[in-house]
């Protein structure tokens, strides 16, 4: 009894602690990423200002962009062609891959008046 | 000749810079940007329902940035807390803001 109990905490630990984690493969991604790089730059920091950078975002902010483009709560000519045919395994991959390239953009800490 | 040139590329640089959302005052941005500190400059903050981080949004494009306050005021991009900020500025406030946010540097 007292071992079921204590296998049930630890699946539910494990179950717990996943949507915590990035789930995506940045291999995987790296590899899927290729198509994004003409407009948001091969290193992630777009060039052209019309295009967001990617490099260093959260990769579910990343993942929640790409799901809302695919399910159509976000338009955007472009971004909704692309992201229609990912899979949720492709956007994790991709969203994974673009968080942890280094980049400029970061938090408004330090950076507003009046804090 | 060397005349004719300079007026030339000084023709081709003004019509390259007025093909882009024109920029705002990033003084008066820095000023503007007070409220989304609250929740844009905090690390590892996250939005509730659904949860996942509010992006970092220091250093970004600025058009990107313009396009996005606009689509927010416009209600072609949804998000409660963003299109109540967005419906309260005018085009000069976006303007000045997303100058202030592009110019940040890590």
């Amino acid at each position: 009894m007292k071992r079921t109990f204590a296998m049930l905490a630890v699946s539910m630990l494990a179950t717990a602690a996943v949507p915590a984690l990035a789930k995506g493969d940045l291999e995987a991604g790296k590899a899927k990423s290729v198509t994004c790089q003409a407009c948001h730059g091969a290193d992630g920091n777009a060039a052209d200002p019309q295009y967001p950078r990617l490099a260093g975002q959260y990769h579910d902010y990343l993942a929640r962009a790409l799901h809302e483009y695919r399910d159509g709560s976000r338009t955007n000519p472009i971004m909704v062609g692309f992201a229609k045919p990912l899979t949720d395994q492709e956007i994790e991959d991709l969203a994974a891959y673009f968080s942890a390239l280094p980049g400029k953009l970061g938090t408004l800490k330090g950076h507003v008046q009046g804090e | 000749m060397i005349r004719a040139t300079s007026l030339a590329l000084l023709l081709t640089m003004f019509s390259v810079s007025a093909t882009a959302a024109e920029k705002g005052d990033a003084a008066a941005g820095k000023t503007k940007a007070y409220t989304c500190s609250g929740c844009h400059g905090i690390e590892g903050w996250k939005n509730p329902y659904p949860n996942y981080h509010v992006p970092r949004i220091g250093g970004q494009n600025y058009d990107y940035l313009v396009n996005a306050l606009t689509e927010y005021q416009k209600g072609e991009r949804s998000h409660p807390t963003m299109r109540a900020q967005a419906e309260s500025m005018s085009e000069q406030d976006i303007r000045d803001i997303a100058t202030y946010l592009s110019s940040i540097t890590p």
